[in-house]
């Protein structure tokens, strides 16, 4: 009975090739897409898995408010590592890292250096921590002793490969000397350590400005006993304020204690973080790598969801609609003694087909887009082909898909009654209309919501690329590594600054863009209890800092050279008026201290000379924070606004200067309006993930329109024979079958636009700066979702339509 | 007797009225009779045989077919029942476009559960009956009516059924080909003893039964 329900399967698949291959390719791309979005959300949910005892590590966070300041942290104190494993016996082992950042890196022997992007500096416990095996070298002892570090197999080969790395010395940023203890494998690129290529040892690293209780700069991991109660450990760590920040405190408020510590709204959270959560849970202001985000899992997930229940839909709209014409192949059947059970089986077994076949040009689709797809989403998936798994799974889910579509369509045509569809030899009248308008109604409704979306996501990307920044992004050539240049970069800047092409230049690290950043505590003169320390991001930057980025003064003047007090002097923004409390004019001439001095007339102030206009030096998720400007040397890069068109040119003059002042230093630099968009990654990427996916679901919808269109023009064949006869014109009757359709377009119209808007507005929401939903934005959904379902259907309409009567009547 | 119908009605209702299919029926047949039922357009004589062969309800009488009583069975037992004794042919043939000759006539001993090697069987036997052999590989849209017609006449009679029911089963060929079926009927009829009824417009094909039935809007006239 298999064998001969699979063989009429086949043929009745292979009679209607325009039916088989509507519901294959629809079926196809649908699994296509759910199967890279699975692949997708695999591989995010994977990270950090891999390392031994992943579920017992731990990451140290620290939620802190203070001066005005609220701030969520993965970085705590120096001392908590060793405090921890000292003071609680469930706490095995404890690792710090420290973020180093860029470095460039040179054999002893040799004056060329290769840049390292991402260094940093970890305990000796560290590769215990992460059960890391070294390739050379001993990981119990390989960062035990000071000015060591051990590299990746990829940083290794750029100097002298694995084999002879051990024992090898390097110099950093042409400075300091440390020797290679050990090589480890490149880390797994779905681990929080993917782009780490160097560790330097702790050991003997000495920061006194960090090495205490009050700063927290120091990524700590901490791993648990087998049984440890986090819980009651997470408690636990609110007794740390008491026993050792406050003490530390005290030595410079010698009043406070933990209850006017509380009292002031002041406050210092510490909570524990499984390892294996941080990449999709964890958003702080500093991470060790770029993190993802289970707010898009989610979204993804609805994507991939919708994706195969809109071609399930299709499926099943278009084999009801096409049962039809096989309503006399169930009523022969039927009087030939099959029962229910088997014509069920029957069509079961044909929708079983489709999937499979379905399948495998899913696969294929996959296989041969996955490349364009981790480039788009910046990863490394592979179709697991050779994984057991995957294909139980895949087959699994298949069948699931075949009976879920396949059932519906199964019962409806088992229950066609012989004595019905066996009168005559036409199409019957066979039902079940109102299901699949309501299926066409559903489809669309998706559709028109993810193209809402789109529009959306689009529009505040756009918003983000065309606002007023407040600061000048274009033409602005960032050259970085200055500080490499021996000392000279005052020479470099004069020489590039004699360049025609270049405006202006200035000298400095922290740039409106990804790039430095420094918190400090500030006191107004005469308020210096605790409770009115003020946090202001505090920038070092040189005379032409302002002219070179186009900051807009508001009150007071810019720096001066020729006034040597201005060395002192400090220009703020206007967010932070706000939080000293002052008006523009009254702030001028104000005087603000960042350290407390021995005695009240040992403090070093700063009087504030200017305030600049607001600008964007943070994302636009949040809101624009306070922030002051300091004449200081910090010549990690240099900021070159370019006049001119030939920008080649001006830049290859620029490398022509640098290779003379900076011999043998590799040259760098960017364009600051691209580390802009950079820093809008992820919604560029949401925004172009939103878009395929919306057209792939539009493409869809537009296969089963299709179908249905196709065979409605067919069912009314003889009704539109017979309208013409009567003298009904072409466009009458082309605008009666389309406007069939387009009411149930507008249906699904008045279901999507509030549902988009709604669940849009909640992802604006994330955004301090961002764009209100228009009214356009849904009216223009609504028009291309209807433009789309007109050019689908008309051309079905429209070919019904000019059919000469005398045929079509003759078929009855 | 093979059948009895006692005071069949069939009605539906529309626009508030109630239109009778069939009115007031009572038939009796015996087995090896060769029934032709006559009447004009729309006068129930397709009703009437749907009713017969189970395809079809009725709103009341009674209807007896063998020993059972149709009208108290349940839709089940009632499919059981026809699978079992009837054979249907249809004017329209109603072959599967899908299926090969061959196919066509496996289908009904699939439906009734016999073995490979008892179809394989079945199937040569009513080929070689038949003398289309020659035709097995053939689908149906390769073939003329009247060969069509002789398959559909085959398929109906492969799991010998007591009783046949056959709806105009000339009407979609010419006099050469319907003198063929009509001659094939009879040669049943007399030669294996298979109850026949079936429905025409034909005078001449009528004189091939043994008895006349005349409908007239649902009634029996004679």
């Amino acid at each position: 009975m298999l064998k001969n329900h699979i063989k009429i399967a086949w043929r009745s698949l292979k009679k209607q090739p325009f039916f088989t291959f509507l519901n294959t390719f629809g079926l196809a791309i649908g699994m296509a897409g759910a199967l890279l979005i699975s692949l997708y959300i695999y591989d995010e949910l994977s990270y950090d898995k891999m390392f031994a005892d992943a579920h017992r590590i731990y990451r140290i966070n620290a939620d802190n408010k203070f001066g005005g300041l609220a701030e969520k942290l993965a970085e705590t104190p120096e001392p908590m590592a060793e405090t921890l494993v000292r003071d609680y016996p469930q706490v095995e082992l404890a690792t710090r890292l420290l973020n180093q950042g860029n470095l460039l890196i040179r054999k002893a022997s040799t004056t060329s250096n290769v840049k390292e992007l991402h260094t940093i500096y970890a305990d000796s416990t560290f590769f215990k921590m992460f059960g890391l095996n070294l390739l050379v070298g001993n990981p119990k002892t390989a960062l035990t002793r000071p000015n060591t570090l051990v590299l990746t197999k990829t940083a290794a080969e750029k100097h002298f490969g694995i084999t002879n790395a051990l024992g090898q010395n390097m110099v950093l940023n042409n400075s300091q000397t440390y020797t290679v203890s050990g090589v480890v494998d490149d880390l797994p690129k779905n681990s929080f350590l993917r782009d780490h290529s160097v560790f330097l040892a702790m050991a003997g690293f000495q920061n006194p400005q960090i090495g205490h209780w009050g700063s927290h700069n120091y990524f700590t991991f901490i791993k648990m006993a087998p049984a440890a109660d986090m819980e009651s450990f997470n408690a636990e760590l609110k007794s740390l304020i008491g026993r050792y920040l406050i003490p530390w405190v005290q030595a410079f408020f010698p009043g406070m204690t933990e209850e006017s510590f509380k009292a002031s709204g002041n406050y210092i959270k510490y909570s524990t973080m499984p390892l294996t959560d941080i990449h999709l849970y964890s958003n702080m202001k500093t991470e060790l790598s770029t993190n993802g985000s289970i707010q898009n899992i989610y979204i993804l997930s609805f994507i991939g969801l919708f994706l195969v229940l809109l071609a399930s839909v299709n499926f099943m709209n278009l084999s009801t609609a096409y049962s039809l014409k096989r309503a006399k192949e169930v009523g022969v059947r039927k009087t030939l003694g099959s029962n229910k059970t088997d014509l069920v089986r029957q069509f079961l077994t044909e929708s079983g087909l489709i999937c499979l076949l379905s399948l495998l040009f899913a696969i294929g689709v996959a296989y041969l887009v996955l490349p364009i797809f981790n480039d788009m989403a910046d990863k490394a998936i592979s179709i697991p082909f050779a994984a057991p798994m995957f294909w139980l799974i895949l087959c699994g889910v298949t069948v699931l898909l075949g009976l879920l579509s396949g059932i519906y369509p199964a019962f409806f045509m088992s229950r066609f009654i012989p004595a019905k569809v066996l009168k005559g030899s036409g199409l019957a009248d066979i039902g079940g209309s109102k299901v699949r308008n309501s299926l066409v109604v559903f489809q669309f409704a998706i559709s028109i919501f993810l193209i809402v979306a789109t529009l959306v996501v689009y529009q505040q990307l756009r918003f983000i690329q065309n606002k007023e920044l407040g600061y000048d992004k274009e033409q602005i050539l960032v050259l970085q590594d200055v500080n490499n240049t021996n000392s000279q970069e005052q020479t470099l800047k004069k020489e590039i600054e004699r360049l025609a092409e270049v405006k202006s230049a200035s000298l400095t690290s922290f740039l409106p863009t990804p790039s430095e950043r420094s918190s400090w505590t500030f006191f107004k003169e005469g308020f210096f209890d605790q409770e009115d320390a003020i946090n202001i991001e505090n920038w070092m930057v040189d005379y032409d800092y302002i002219s070179t980025l186009g900051l807009e003064l508001v009150a007071g003047r810019n720096f001066n050279p020729s006034i040597p007090t201005d060395s002192t002097a400090i220009i703020v923004n206007e967010a932070a008026l706000k939080t000293l409390n002052v008006d523009a004019k009254n702030a001028v001439g104000l005087r603000i201290s960042p350290d407390l001095g021995a005695s009240e007339d040992q403090v070093n102030y700063s009087t504030i000379i200017g305030v600049v206009k607001n600008f964007h030096f943070d994302s636009f998720r949040n809101n624009i924070e306070a922030l002051g400007l300091s004449i200081g040397r910090f010549p990690g890069s240099m900021a070159i606004k370019l006049g001119g068109q030939d920008i080649s040119s001006t830049i290859s003059s620029i490398e022509n200067i640098w290779k003379t002042i900076a011999p043998g230093q590799p040259f760098n630099y960017y364009f600051m309006d691209d580390s802009f968009n950079n820093s809008y990654e992820a919604e560029q990427r949401l925004g172009q993930i939103f878009s395929i996916f919306t057209v792939l679901s539009i493409l869809i919808a537009c296969l089963g329109l299709f179908g249905l269109a196709t065979f409605n023009a067919q069912k009314r064949t003889k009704e539109i024979g017979i309208r013409k006869v009567l003298g009904a014109s072409i466009g009458q009757i082309s605008y009666r079958l389309t406007t069939d359709f387009l009411k149930m377009v507008g249906w699904a119209i008045l279901i999507s636009l509030p549902l988009g808007w709604f669940a849009m507005n909640k992802w604006l929401e994330d955004f301090s700066y961002r764009i209100e939903i228009q009214w356009w934005m849904l009216i223009l959904a609504a028009v291309l979702a209807l433009g789309i379902a007109v050019v689908t259907v008309s051309y079905q309409s429209i070919k019904a339509a000019i059919v000469n009567p005398v045929k079509s009547l003759r078929t009855e | 007797m093979l059948l009895q119908l006692k005071n069949i009605f069939k009605w539906v209702n529309s626009g508030g009225q109630r239109i009778f299919l069939l009115k007031d029926i009572n038939l009796e047949v015996q087995e090896g009779e060769f029934i032709s039922v006559m009447g004009p357009s729309g006068s129930g004589k397709s009703t009437l045989l749907n009713v017969i062969g189970m395809l079809d309800t009725f709103n009341e009488g009674e209807y007896h077919f063998l020993d059972e009583s149709v009208h108290t069975l349940k839709e089940k037992y009632r499919s059981t029942l026809y699978k079992e004794y009837i054979g249907f042919v249809f004017q329209s043939y109603h072959l599967l476009d899908d299926l090969t000759v061959y196919e066509n006539l496996e289908m009904p001993l699939l439906y009734k559960k016999y073995k490979g090697s008892e179809r394989k069987a079945m199937v040569a036997d009513i080929l070689d009956r038949f003398n289309i052999v020659g035709k097995k590989d053939l689908f149906p849209s390769q073939l003329s009516g009247g060969q069509q017609q002789l398959v559909g006449v085959a398929r109906a009679l492969i799991a010998n059924p007591k009783l046949i029911l056959a709806d105009e089963p000339t009407g979609n060929l010419n006099s050469t080909q319907s003198e063929k079926i009509m001659a094939l009927f009879k040669k049943l009829n007399k030669e294996d003893g298979v109850t026949i009824i079936q429905v025409t417009h034909s005078e001449k094909n009528a004189a091939y039964g043994s008895r006349i039935i005349n409908l007239l809007d649902g009634r029996r006239v004679s």
